[in-house]
């Protein structure tokens, strides 16, 4: 019982959603975003490989490609050849 | 737990009155959509970023307007966050034809290098569209940046200026010295005579002008407020009557009749002010100059009546019985009367307030006013630290009491000194704000501590039962003691779920918060409270867990629809009947399950990390309940058996009750409920007696001394077997010379029955039958002369019995030691091979 009780709890915890948007770089070399998030407007180097967390409540990003995008915040973005993919 | 889930739900019913004015928004934005269709999600989303730009600037402009009152602001800032919200959300509609145009741009490639031929018109042209495209859609999403930093400048602009308003109330520092009181008093002598005149006017206008509206919307508010009051004291009654007692009445009585009589007059008064301003607002007799005046005069006697009820449920002074706390009764006497006091002088003060505010009278009016007030209640203050309440142990209440213990005389000596030197000092609104809090905040949280306390006792076990209300059920509705106790307990949750959902939105408005405010924190709470990265919400998941009990309601009631409808009317078999049933159920609260889940926000498709982390789990410590639920679907499928079936395996045998996911329900012919593991009805052989049809063979040997003919105990036997009723002609009884012994010759009778469930009945009337036949006819005894060695039993009661039922039964009874043991113990290693011998042998 506690093995089957354990087991749901785990099913729930790993169904819970993830909510803020998840960038990662394919590419081979870094990608820095411009992150526009609230009032400020800063800029997030993410390294070859490397995954970062940004904007729980919507932001918008410029990705290295010259495009700019909205995101709602609970979206998961590849970066590739300098251009997102929303997924 | 259960009180968390509660207060969920009361909450959620409360707000959802609040949704629907959420909803709208999303409901004005989608009407647009069908024009739309033909423009292109560009225009579309131009046309929407301009209406957005267009909101901003009027909300820009609102909040200009509105910079000094903290209601509007805080109203605004709902409405700039929403907007902030929007143009995200149409930028974020732009993107899937971004993604288009990038893809295909892919799609075309690189424009070709110089030197290179040259590529075709076509392509080299649809680049170019799809460029200026790309541009467009970047510039929008620019611009859309834009306004969004713009709402969100907004937005944190309003907090900080309402921060400021705040401290500004507060903090605002005026010089009191003569003259200002000089023009205070020229100003008051104003006042007084253009209130005199406004109030009168707008008296005189009513009355001539709006006579019916005035006299119907008092009429209309005050039968509101005598059917509330006439309804709750019939519903109320033995929770807010205090009787003349002349003992003491219990704890939890007296702490909820404080509690209830406190909030049940406090309620009606609230309609009644509530319903009276509506009326008179909606009557159109109210004029602008009128209507703050009206409502600051209604706010202030609903906070006097709950001030004084509660002074009064507590310090009790009339009745010294039904007080809470151990006062004496003049000490009870002058509490109250100071608490009323300086209830009455705050209340005037911020009515006198709202008179300069209207009358435009000059601020420092105000000020005095409020000066006097708060001095007036420090004085107060600083006076009760001079009524001697205290009754030692042991004392009656109406003596002489003891002056406070050092640390609360010196409290209200301090407080009292504060609020004078906070207010001659000339911070008048901090002095006026702690004044406020003293007796309002202080009133409040006496009746949450006294609610709480309620609700703790009335929750207690069995606690119900003692009080007067308990009675009066048990009287009316002849409730049981659990019932009342459940009764009790749900009553005890109820009540904390009203004290703090009533009690603290009213010490936040007390604190100076906005509704506006409490309602978006309470809708935040609801929708989405954030933890880590992680978004949960209450409603999201109070909705999957609503889905899924209703999805398990509707399995259930199709499942008794099918059965009791469908297959039993077209004669299914039980075995499938069951099957199916079984199949649906488990089919409907996994459709449930899923349904609800995905209501609740789950994310499913991260159920395939779940489902590889599972499959580690099912190889180690879920492997038996998996192999169990999967033999359990096989057995639905497959039926070996069905339910009523006498099965038998390993050492089970018994009646088929129930195949449920994991175990199968056997009952033994002891009555013993055994639950055998779906798996074991897999995996081993199963003997069904009763699979295909009930029939079946049952053998009874019968050992008889050479002095007898054997044809002619066979013949006997025949006839013995054919005389019974329940044994069937075809396939024919047979008897059957089966074996020589040393002194006896051993027989067999088999006969065919068509239920083999009445097997042992049968068998006892054939012995006896057959005793009787063979002692008249002297065919010599149906049984060895020498008493047979019994089986070596495992001493115990069993063994004993065995010996005590062979005893009891004399010779006859010895036939077959074995048999009787069968009845017994269905379970046994000796009686089921006993089963075999008499029924399997051929």
């Amino acid at each position: 019982m506690k093995t089957l009780v354990s087991a749901c709890v785990l099913t729930v915890a790993m169904a819970l959603p993830a909510w803020s948007a998840t960038v990662t770089n394919k590419d081979s070399e870094a990608a820095v975003l411009v992150v526009v998030e609230g009032e400020s407007r800063m800029e997030v180097a993410i390294s070859a490989g490397g995954t970062e967390t940004i904007c729980p409540s919507g932001c918008f990003i410029t990705t290295p490609s010259g495009d700019r995008i909205g995101l709602q915040g609970d979206e998961t973005i590849e970066i590739v050849n300098g251009s997102a993919v929303v997924k | 737990m259960m009180s968390k889930f509660f207060a969920a739900f009361l909450c959620l019913s409360m707000f959802a009155a609040s949704v629907p004015v959420m909803a709208q928004q999303p409901a004005v934005k989608a009407a647009p959509q069908p024009v739309a269709e033909v423009a292109s999600p560009q225009a579309q989303a131009a046309e929407q970023l301009e209406a957005a730009r267009k909101n901003l600037a009027r909300l820009t402009d609102q909040i200009k307007n509105a910079k000094d009152d903290d209601g509007r602001l805080a109203e605004l800032k709902v409405e700039v966050d929403a907007a902030a919200k929007q143009i995200i959300a149409t930028s974020v509609a732009t993107r899937p034809r971004l993604d288009e145009i990038k893809a295909r741009l892919a799609e075309l490639g690189d424009p070709p290098a110089e030197g290179a031929p040259p590529e075709a018109d076509v392509v080299a042209q649809e680049r170019k569209r799809l460029l200026a495209e790309r541009g467009e859609i970047n510039a929008l999403t620019g611009t859309a940046e834009d306004l969004s930093i713009q709402a969100t400048k907004l937005s944190n602009g309003i907090t900080a200026t309402r921060r400021a308003l705040f401290s500004n109330a507060l903090l605002k520092h005026t010089d009191i010295n003569g003259s200002i009181v000089m023009d205070a008093m020229a100003a008051l002598t104003l006042e007084l005579r253009a209130s005199t005149r406004t109030v009168g006017s707008w008296l005189t206008f009513a009355w001539n002008f709006k006579r019916l509206q005035l006299l119907s919307a008092l009429f209309l508010s005050l039968c509101a407020a005598l059917v509330l009051l006439a309804g709750t004291r019939k519903l109320f009654f033995p929770l807010i009557h205090r009787e003349l007692l002349s003992e003491e009445p219990g704890y939890i009585t007296r702490l909820s009749v404080a509690f209830w009589s406190t909030m049940v007059p406090t309620a009606a008064m609230a309609v009644f002010a509530a319903t009276s301003y509506f009326f008179l607002q909606a009557f159109k007799v109210l004029r602008p100059d009128i209507a703050p005046l009206i409502s600051i005069t209604l706010a202030v006697c609903v906070a006097l009546l709950f001030v004084s009820t509660l002074s009064n449920a507590v310090l009790a002074p009339k009745q010294s019985v039904w007080r809470l706390v151990r006062v004496s009764d003049g000490g009870a006497r002058l509490l109250a009367l100071s608490i009323f006091a300086m209830a009455v002088v705050n209340g005037l003060d911020y009515l006198a307030g709202t008179v300069s505010e209207v009358m435009g009278s000059p601020v420092v009016l105000t000020v005095v006013k409020s000066l006097i007030a708060t001095i007036i209640i420090g004085i107060i203050l600083m006076a009760m630290s001079l009524i001697k309440p205290i009754v030692p142990a042991g004392d009656t209440l109406d003596g002489q009491g003891k002056p406070w213990p050092r640390a609360v005389s010196l409290l209200f000596v301090f407080s009292g000194i504060v609020l004078i030197l906070a207010a001659l000092s000339g911070y008048v609104g901090l002095a006026r704000f702690i004044a406020t809090q003293i007796v309002m905040t202080g009133a409040i949280l006496v009746t949450m501590y006294i609610g709480m306390l309620t609700g703790k006792a009335v929750a207690k076990q069995n606690a119900l039962a003692d009080t007067i209300v308990g009675r009066y059920l048990e009287k009316r509705f002849g409730l049981e003691q659990v019932a009342l106790d459940q009764t009790g307990l749900a009553a005890g949750l109820g009540i904390y779920v009203l004290v703090v959902l009533f009690f603290i939105p009213l010490i936040l408005l007390q604190w100076g918060f906005q509704i506006a405010d409490i309602e978006a924190w309470a809708y935040r709470i609801f929708t989405d409270i954030n933890i880590g990265s992680i978004k949960i919400s209450i409603v999201g998941i109070l909705a999957g867990i609503l889905l899924f009990a209703g999805g398990y309601v509707v399995t259930r009631w199709f499942q008794r629809w099918l059965d009791g409808n469908v297959m039993a009317r077209s004669r299914v078999d039980t075995g499938v009947r069951n099957s199916v049933k079984t199949g649906i159920g488990y089919l409907g609260i996994g459709l449930a399950g899923l349904i609800g889940i995905s209501a609740a926000g789950f994310d499913l498709s991260n159920l395939a990390l779940v489902a590889g982390a599972l499959s580690l789990g099912v190889g180690f410590g879920l492997q038996n309940i998996v192999s169990n639920f999967v033999s359990g679907l096989i057995l639905l499928v497959e039926r070996p058996f069905k339910v009523g079936d006498w099965v038998v395996t390993g050492t089970t045998e018994g009646f088929v009750k129930r195949i449920s996911v994991r175990a199968t329900e056997i009952e033994t012919f002891q009555r013993q409920t055994i639950m055998v593991p779906n798996s074991l009805f897999i995996n081993a052989s199963v003997g069904n007696w009763t699979h295909k049809n009930k029939l079946g063979r049952s053998d009874i040997p019968v050992t008889v001394s050479y002095d007898s003919a054997p044809r002619q105990v066979m013949d006997t036997l025949l006839q013995i077997a054919a005389a019974h009723p329940l044994v069937l002609k075809n396939p024919e009884p047979q008897a059957v010379f089966t074996a020589f012994g040393e002194a006896t010759m051993t027989f067999e009778l088999r006969v065919y029955l068509a239920d083999i469930v009445n097997g042992n009945g049968v068998r006892n009337d054939l012995r006896l039958a057959i005793y009787e036949r063979f002692k008249d006819e002297g065919l010599g005894a149906p049984f060895p002369k020498e008493v047979l060695e019994p089986e070596p039993l495992p001493p115990g009661p069993q063994a004993d019995a065995l010996a005590q039922q062979a005893e009891a039964a004399g010779p006859g009874g010895v036939a077959s030691p074995a048999e009787e043991t069968f009845k017994r113990s269905g379970t046994q290693r000796r009686p089921r091979r006993v089963t075999v011998d008499a029924v399997g042998d051929d």
